[in-house]
């Protein structure tokens, strides 16, 4: 199966783009760092290339720098095992600047996070320690309320999805954020490109919405599901731009073309699978594994989903919308009930016939998504890959479980 | 004991007693503890997390505290916001026998901060109305005021006996405890009851990092005589946030004010940040002359971790060494854990005691 087009376009051009920003970083202008929640669409109407914090652990990881930078925490007496792939840039930062990756992160001018957890505002902190580097944090409020079908709700009612006392604080802190780069960059803040900014994402979103429903009515799957990753993960990065809505329609075409052309990534397709938590990246094939012997595919990404239903926001009011985009993002995906719902949708959608699910021990409530899951008749092997330790020799069974899994709970269909 | 009087069960430590009073209810603060192991159900239901609120789940699933008639839970830390979603559910399911309503008292201190936090505190105030089907009013504002004030004052004179030998740590750590689960007047008996002399000659420590929902770490500290906690930075000793309360002409006036006193006071681990929390902690010790600090933390309660090196530096300013044990084990060794560091402060005041004296 080759790979998708879209997927090479990305990458290649997230090592241009990281060049070009690393260049104006050098020439003095500023940059910033941000984590993934943070409303980067404000930094794009001021001109400030931002680099994401996860994105950036990703690099670092995939180069094998993890334990290095983790090291050099530890040796100003930071920790070094705890949320430990927010605080990777953090240490790789401090590693000589031949061991960084891509040429190493230009000292961003901002850092800038929201008080996630118990530990992201204290690793941003750490970042404004840092010779030329400011920290802004924003408050994070917590999912309360969770009105049901939240994906019908944020396009439009976002008031009432998230609540107007929370998106009313975030919307006045991204205003003194504003003030705050004012200040700073000794730029104006442009409210049409901001809008046009808004604008763009919106129509990026719409593009994946539609790929999406695409690839959940198709049969046979016509892609690999961890192959869309970075074709719909980099442009992200990118929301707001052209290029970023032209990467998701190119995505989009692409996919559409592979229908037409009956192209299947598993042609004898019996069964269809849904993978739920942290992709196991370590061990790509596995996704691939169960095609010859159960006609078996994954047919869902996670990534692909939340950026159909997550982020599309309309309305009047930029700021109010980017405020909705925000509040409570990573709360669609992770607290339940309202990820087990979206799950049940989704699965339901792609007419998925059994589910993967890795349960995650960095968020609560696991068992609702399983539960939720099966109550719809949709069949759920569960896997608990707890501690490091149990890293090895659990994951080395995961193929096994769910071979049985296929055999005992997942008849093929036809 | 009065049946009648119901109570309203409190995870975390944002709320105010005040607002709780004044709808006739008795705040009752949920510790758990530090001593004992998860069960299955609740480690599942809450992913990896400190192992206390872990316990505290348990305690609730457990039906040990189902004569509560409403919880409040705190967004407080990572854990205490899980426990609150997991209770969410398990509450629609018919699980527990009472409401459960969030606390969600950000510690970024802003106009719209102020705000946000009045919102959240005339809802939970709507929400204890709603379980004791008693409304508050100015009067009765009023008068869980003075109640609550009168604990404030007993503390006060409790922390000036601990800063003169006149009430251990342990002492101390206990009334706090009782105070979080009373009403104000048995409240002010156990803090005034606090008096125990501390062993002559023991070592003046100041305790940092994770809190301590139990005695038995300050117990295990104290029993031996050699060293006596002199003041803590946790939410379970004297950061916690008991004795006080806002006397204000209207409802409105009250809230505002308990919302700006949240936003001032000192942050825990889990809000704070390391320069504010480290100045903080280094002030505290210098105030209660201790000798040494000792940070004990556990494992999973990550954000204490994150303060050491600049409270260690803060510290190190005032003459005051930091001895620190992280990742500690909860059903294993924190006695163990805390006896040796313990151990490391009295070597480290042996090998300076010819600097600094
Ligand atoms: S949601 Fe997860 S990945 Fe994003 S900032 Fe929070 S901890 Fe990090
Ligand atoms: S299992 Fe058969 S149908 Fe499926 S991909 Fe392999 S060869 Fe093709």
């Amino acid at each position: 199966m080759s790979r998708l087009e879209a997927a090479r376009a990305a990458t290649q051009h997230q090592k241009q783009w990281f060049a070009d920003m690393a260049g104006r970083a050098r020439d003095g202008d500023p940059i910033a760092l941000v984590n993934a929640d943070a409303p980067h669409e404000v930094l794009r109407a001021f001109d400030v290339p931002y680099v994401v914090n996860q994105w950036w652990a990703s690099i670092i990881s995939a180069k094998r720098l993890g334990p290095a930078s983790m090291r050099m925490l530890a040796e100003t007496g930071l920790p070094d095992h705890s949320q430990q792939y927010d605080a990777m840039p953090l240490g790789a930062q401090a590693l000589p600047l031949d061991q960084q990756p891509w040429g190493g992160l230009p000292n961003p001018a901002f850092a800038i996070a929201d008080s996630h957890g118990d530990v992201t505002h204290k690793i941003f902190e750490q970042w404004g320690r840092r010779p030329g580097t400011e920290t802004y944090l924003l408050s994070r409020t917590a999912a309360d309320p969770v009105p049901p079908r939240w994906w019908e709700l944020v396009p439009y009612e976002w008031e009432t999805a998230f609540g107007t006392d929370r998106l009313d604080l975030l919307q006045d802190e991204i205003d003194d954020l504003i003030g705050w780069l004012e200040e700073r960059t000794g730029r104006a803040f442009d409210e049409d490109r901001f809008a046009e900014i808004m604008r763009l994402a919106n129509e990026q979103a719409e593009w994946n919405r539609r790929t999406r429903d695409l690839l959940a009515a198709a049969r046979p799957a016509p892609v690999l599901v961890n192959d869309t990753m970075p074709a719909v993960m980099v442009p992200q990065w990118h929301r707001g731009t052209q290029w970023a809505v032209d990467a998701a329609r190119r995505l989009h075409d692409e996919v559409a073309q592979r229908i037409d052309d009956c192209v299947a990534v598993c042609p004898g397709e019996r069964r269809r699978l849904m993978w739920i938590g942290r992709g196991l990246w370590s061990d790509l094939d596995l996704y691939q594994r169960f095609h010859k012997d159960f006609g078996a595919v994954f047919v869902w990404s996670m990534y692909l989903a939340i950026a159909a239903d997550g982020y599309v926001r309309y309305g009047p009011d930029p700021l109010r919308a980017l405020a909705a985009r925000f509040v409570g993002l990573t709360d669609l995906l992770y607290v339940p009930p309202w990820s087990a719902e979206w799950y049940v949708k989704e699965a339901q959608a792609h007419g998925v016939d059994g589910v993967v699910h890795l349960v995650a021990d960095d968020t609560p409530g696991g068992r609702f998504i399983s539960e939720a899951l099966e109550a719809e008749g949709i069949p759920v092997l569960e896997i608990r890959a707890n501690n490091a330790d149990s890293r090895s020799s659990g994951a080395a069974r995961i193929p096994e479980r769910i071979a049985d899994f296929l055999r005992e709970r997942v008849p093929a269909g036809d | 004991m009065t049946g009648a009087v119901p109570r309203i069960g409190i995870v975390g430590d944002d709320v105010p007693r005040q607002l709780v009073l004044a709808t006739g209810a008795v705040p009752q603060r949920l510790l758990g503890s530090w001593h004992e192991a998860v069960s299955a159900e609740a480690g599942e239901l809450l992913g990896t997390v400190d192992a206390v609120a872990g316990l505290i789940l348990d305690g609730l699933l457990s039906g040990r505290h189902d004569d509560l008639a409403g919880l409040l839970v705190c967004h407080d830390s990572q854990a205490n916001l899980r426990i609150f979603y997991v209770l969410r559910i398990l509450a629609q399911r018919g699980r527990l026998p009472f409401p459960v309503h969030l606390v969600d008292a950000p510690r970024l201190s802003s106009p719209t901060a102020r705000r946000f936090v009045g919102r959240q505190y005339s809802r939970l105030l709507e929400f204890c109305e709603q379980v004791t089907g008693h409304r508050a009013d100015t009067r009765s504002l009023h008068h869980a005021a003075e109640r609550e004030l009168a604990v404030g004052r007993a503390l006060e004179t409790m922390r000036e006996r601990r800063r003169t030998g006149r009430c251990t740590g342990a002492a101390a750590l206990r009334a706090y405890h009782a105070a979080a689960a009373t009403p104000p007047e048995n409240a002010v008996a156990a803090v005034t009851e606090a008096q125990a002399p501390t062993a002559p000659g023991a070592t003046p420590v100041y305790v940092t990092g994770s809190n301590h929902p139990d005695p038995g770490v300050y117990d295990a500290l104290e029993r031996t005589g050699d060293v006596v906690v002199v003041g803590e930075d946790h939410d379970t000793g004297d950061l916690a946030w008991l004795g006080v309360a806002v006397e204000a002409p209207t409802i409105g006036e009250v809230i505002d004010g308990l919302a700006a006193a949240h936003l001032a006071r000192p942050a825990a681990a889990t809000g704070g940040l390391a320069a504010a929390r480290a100045a903080y902690t280094a002030r505290c010790a210098e105030q209660a002359h201790a000798r040494a600090a000792l940070a004990l933390v556990r494992e999973h309660d990550d954000a204490p971790a994150w303060d050491l090196p600049h409270q260690r530096l803060e510290l190190r300013r005032r003459g005051v060494p930091l001895v620190a044990r992280t990742r500690i084990r909860s059903a294993e060794d924190p006695v163990a854990a805390a006896q040796e560091g313990v151990a490391e402060i009295q070597a480290e005041l042996a090998s300076t005691a010819g600097v600094i004296s």
